[in-house]
């Protein structure tokens, strides 16, 4: 008689097969994949208009542009980065050589770590942005839990039924994040960090504790961010109006199975890591205008569009591993949302 | 002018004959009548320092004494002697370098931060009767801002006056708390570098005593003169100082207090520094050169640099070459670099045959660290060290001229040198390589004295300059005019005034008068136009085209003529000659000369070519002008190019952006 899997290796193989089966999901869902695309670039264009106005202006007919055009003039840049720095909106600001290649993921996700801000306009930017995947992530999750296509009028239905439910999601999320920016983040740099660094005279040291350190808060902000994944999935997936219910369950879910739920969170996580490696190395740097300069544009869309996938994925495999858990792994409480779907909606469309 | 044998009469009535005799007595028009070097030495020698000194590293303090044999070589009598207590700074919260400091936004220091230095007993020495105590007679004195919370320059008056040319010997003892780092000077962990720590002489000048307080945004200045020094400190830590190593005792191992004395010999130097840790890895090279004098390199490196020595080896060596061959040989032979510990605060600083480095644990090739301030330290031993400006009112006799010569020397010796930023927390580098660091405008720091071009007045002593713009007048300013000035003339016409300028004040204390004496002379020229308008003004260069056309006339029947109109502009309130060039589309170009003293030229050409450009000093000569993008017009503009392309990797940008933040939902 076979031996049973030890829980290791079984939650191994579930935590792969959620793996799988996410990926799967994602890709049998390419609107959803072309939508989210959608937003992240309509939502970056006026702001990148704008950027492009302040640049025209600025150059003017100099000559200067030329060698801004086929490289980089850094000279200009600089001087453009005084003459701009103030302006009002602070947009200027955020033109740096941080644009070029690769480090704009070096930027982003240092700032995020070392707790810096946005300028308005790009906070304001970011809010909506969050705001519209709180619209859509009903939508996405009900598609991926159903696995079937529901068309655009049901990914939108439940988008909407959703919408407010995790609207008030998104605000206890909020809440939650901003108090691990604001006191957590505080304590563990300003204090615990500032304390132990002030005596130590070897750099490697120092940042041996700061990598440390952000080990530390990129574990809180994963297990955040693992609660409220789970809350999203098990709100769509058993059709929970309380959010604060759906939150109780997440914690539930990831205490009954640890080694699954941080498996596959690695699993994806890892993915992460490989496809920002990749984009390391291939990332085109400053290049010049005509064709050039389109296909850099291309293949930063490519890699912006293989992070959309990588971002569905992690929600589409943790549904896929919530439902294996559960006794029908197609299980999703809510009938399918068809639209309209209110009395007064069919009233008003009657004659 | 008082008679010499006068002088020699009141001399021997009052003071200890002692010291090198000079060789050479005419008065000069220096600012010190009796500036000349004294038997074998290249200097007056007339600050010499016999200190021992011992660091107590668990309570982290130092207990010295000292005998200074002081030589008058100004021109009149000293009636007091003034000392230097620079770490009297840090005493309390409202010393001058502390107010100044907070004015420029610094943060109030910790409770613990604090340092301080007390005499405890000041004799002067007399050869044939006792020793006078001239403890009881001192007072502090705020010569600078009247502030009589400053305890940063002691006046001692003197029994009789010092005349010049005589001696007097002071024996000196004091104790000083070590500071956390101020000014690259204090403790962090168990490493030390220790600078402006022992009482010192100020510089006696013609005009009286030149004994500036401390402040926040200027450095030091100080007589020529031989230091001996014997620093005790545990066996275990690596001792590094100005001048040469001499002798250990015990030659190795700890003596049976568990310490060692190292000994150090500096001549013909004016400051004394020095470092101590036990994790310096003590590592040696000799700088060699078929027409230079050999130097001893030693590098007191931190072990987590390790692999950083070779760079370091390499700047230095570059450096001794390039400031040797271009200006003048390095005179010592010998030179320790050190490499600081990490938030030690004393990384790129400079003393006589010693400098500091400055490095980071990940330093990428292809970006200046940590070539860019070492060559930049190094580069004081000609500019500060040897040429020994009075930093306290012209630093930009040392600062301005070697960012300058530091330029020139990494665009020499970096053949790969790129723009880098630094990510999470300042540890993780990424370096552009679409974008190269140059030398005239990166090197010379054009970015960062833009904004604050008319902040001071270079003229105005430094130490009244406004503290956070200091650097941007002394560094920046000077280097941007000294290479406009390379730009008129050529590196050979410039490389001769530095060269000239050094052979003439090695050794001395010049003040900016002659410098620009050697400008001319060099140049042929009166530059008092250029130098009254970088030195002695704050106002801005600016031109700019105003105006720019090239519209078809028929000027006769049968033929198509262009008629190009160009209206070159003065925006800013200096004055530069300046070349107006237009380029048409045949590939020809008409240059004209403007003296840029009007607010605008006017030019228009009948052609037969259309023009597409015109530029104001194209070539970039004048590297002052704080909008340089105005200085040229083009009829078909590649500005929307540009921007679309820039606009486009912005996006990127803000595309990455949204999606890191979309981790939060």
């Amino acid at each position: 008689m076979a031996q049973p899997p030890s829980p290791v290796a079984q939650s191994f193989r579930i935590a792969l097969t959620a793996y799988r089966d996410g990926f799967r999901r994602v890709l049998s869902a390419p609107a959803v994949l072309c939508g989210v695309f959608v937003l992240t670039f309509l939502l970056a264009v006026p702001l990148a208009l704008t950027m492009r106005g302040m640049l025209e202006e600025h150059l003017g007919r100099s000559l200067e542009a030329n060698t801004q055009a086929d490289g980089v003039n850094y000279d200009w840049w600089q001087e453009f980065a005084g003459q701009a720095s103030g302006q009002t909106s602070g947009l200027a600001t955020t033109f740096t050589p941080s644009v070029i290649g690769f480090a704009p993921v070096l930027d982003n996700i240092s700032a995020i770590f070392d707790g810096q801000g946005e300028v308005v306009p790009v906070t304001a930017a970011l809010a909506t942005y969050l705001l519209g995947w709180v619209f859509l992530f009903g939508g996405i999750v009900d598609r991926y839990a159903r696995q079937r296509s529901t068309r655009a009028h049901a990914f939108f239905s439940a988008s909407g039924v959703y919408f407010f439910r995790f609207l008030r999601l998104a605000i206890v999320a909020g809440a939650a994040y901003w108090l691990l920016f604001t006191y957590v983040h505080d304590w563990l740099f300003a204090d615990v960090y500032a304390d132990i660094n002030r005596n130590l005279g070897v750099e490697r040291t120092a940042m041996a504790w700061r990598f440390g350190l952000y080990a530390v808060f990129a574990l809180l902000l994963a297990a955040a961010n693992l609660v409220f994944d789970y809350a999203k999935v098990r709100a769509v997936v058993e059709d929970r109006r309380s959010m604060l219910g759906a939150l109780v369950a997440s914690v539930a879910f990831i205490r009954l199975h640890p080694g699954r739920v941080v498996g596959l969170y690695l699993a994806n996580a890892l993915l992460f890591l490989v496809l920002v490696a990749v984009w390391a190395l291939v990332a085109p740097g400053a290049g010049g205008t005509g064709a050039s300069m389109w296909l850099a544009f291309i293949g930063g869309q490519l890699y912006l569009l293989a992070r959309l996938v990588l971002k569905l994925q992690f929600i589409a495999s943790q549904t896929a591993l919530f439902q294996h858990s559960l006794a029908h792994a197609g299980y999703v409480a809510a009938p399918a949302v068809a639209w309209p779907d209110a009395p007064i909606v069919e009233g008003m469309g009657a004659p | 002018m008082i008679p010499r044998l006068a002088l020699c009469t009141l001399a021997l009535l009052i003071v200890l004959p002692g010291g090198d005799t000079p060789l050479h007595t005419a008065l000069l028009t220096a600012k010190q009548s009796y500036d000349q070097p004294v038997g074998a030495g290249r200097s007056p020698r007339n600050a010499r320092y016999e200190i021992e000194v011992r660091l107590d590293h668990g309570a982290r303090t130092l207990t010295g004494r000292e005998t200074i044999r002081w030589r008058n070589i100004s021109a009149n009598p000293a009636t007091e002697i003034q000392l230097h207590l620079y770490w009297n700074a840090w005493r309390n919260a409202d010393s001058t370098w502390l107010r100044e400091r907070r004015l420029g936004g610094g943060p109030a220091p910790r409770p613990d931060m604090f340092g301080s230095i007390d005499v405890t007993a000041l004799r002067l020495r007399q050869e044939s009767a006792a020793s006078i105590d001239l403890l009881p007679g001192h007072r502090f004195i705020a010569p600078d801002d009247g502030n009589v919370l400053d305890r940063t320059v002691m006046a001692i008056p003197l029994p009789a006056p010092v005349a010049p040319l005589l001696d007097v010997v002071l024996d000196v003892e004091w104790k000083a708390t070590i500071p956390r780092p101020f000014a690259r000077t204090g403790w962090i962990d168990d490493y030390y570098f220790i600078a402006q720590w022992f009482p010192k002489v100020g510089v006696l000048e013609d005009e009286g005593w030149n004994t500036h307080q401390f402040h926040a945004a200027t450095e030091f200045y100080a007589d020529f003169g031989i230091y001996d020094v014997r620093i005790t400190a545990p066996a275990n830590f690596v001792v590094g100082g100005s001048g040469r190593p001499v002798e250990r005792s015990p030659i190795s191992g700890p003596s049976p207090d568990g310490t060692a004395t190292h000994r150090f010999r500096g001549e013909d130097i004016h400051d004394f520094a020095w470092t101590a840790s036990p994790r310096f890895l003590d590592l040696h090279r000799t700088f060699e050169h078929p027409t230079l004098p050999k130097v001893d390199i030693r590098l007191l490196l931190g072990a987590e640099h390790r692999h950083l020595e070779e760079r370091y080896f390499k700047i230095v060596s570059d450096t001794l070459r390039l400031y040797g061959e271009w200006f003048g040989a390095y005179p010592y032979d010998h030179v320790t670099v050190v490499d600081p510990a990490y938030q030690s605060g004393s990384a790129g600083m400079e003393y006589p045959t010693l400098l500091t480095g400055r490095a980071a644990f990940l330093s990428p090739a292809g970006v200046q660290v940590p070539e860019s301030t070492t060559a930049h330290e190094a580069g004081h031993q000609w500019w500060y060290g040897i040429v020994a400006t009075n930093e306290f009112e012209h630093a930009w006799m040392d600062e301005g001229i070697n960012t300058y010569a530091t330029a020139r020397v990494l665009n020499e010796v970096m053949k790969e040198n790129y723009v880098e930023r630094r990510y999470f927390g300042g540890f993780v580098p990424w370096v552009f390589r679409d974008i190269p660091v140059r030398r005239e405008t990166d090197g010379n720091r054009l970015p960062t004295f833009r904004p604050a071009a008319k902040q001071d007045v270079p003229s105005t002593p430094t130490y009244r300059y406004w503290p956070p713009t200091a650097s941007l007048i002394t560094y920046n300013k000077t280097a941007l005019w000294l290479n406009t000035l390379e730009n008129m003339y050529g590196w050979p016409v410039m490389q001769r005034v530095l060269s000239t300028y050094f052979e003439r004040w090695k050794f001395r204390h010049p003040a900016p008068d002659d410098f620009f004496q050697i400008v001319n002379e060099v140049t042929g020229q009166d530059m008092a136009w250029f130098f009254d308008q970088v030195y002695r003004s704050s106002n801005t260069f600016d031109y700019a085209v105003q105006d720019f056309s090239s519209v078809t006339v028929r000027l006769k029947p049968d033929a198509t003529s262009y008629r190009t109109t160009v209206v070159a502009q003065r925006l800013g309130e200096a004055t530069f000659p300046v070349e107006v060039v237009t380029t048409f589309r045949n590939g020809e170009k008409v240059t004209e000369q403007w003296d840029g003293k009007d607010r605008r030229a006017t030019w228009v050409y009948d052609t037969a070519a259309q023009a597409v450009s015109v530029a104001v000093d194209p070539r970039r000569v004048l590297l002052l002008d704080v909008n340089y993008t105005n200085n040229s017009r083009a009829l078909a503009p590649r500005g929307e190019e540009a921007g679309l392309k820039w606009a486009l990797k912005w996006m990127m940008w803000m595309q990455d952006l949204m999606l890191t933040y979309g981790f939060f939902v």
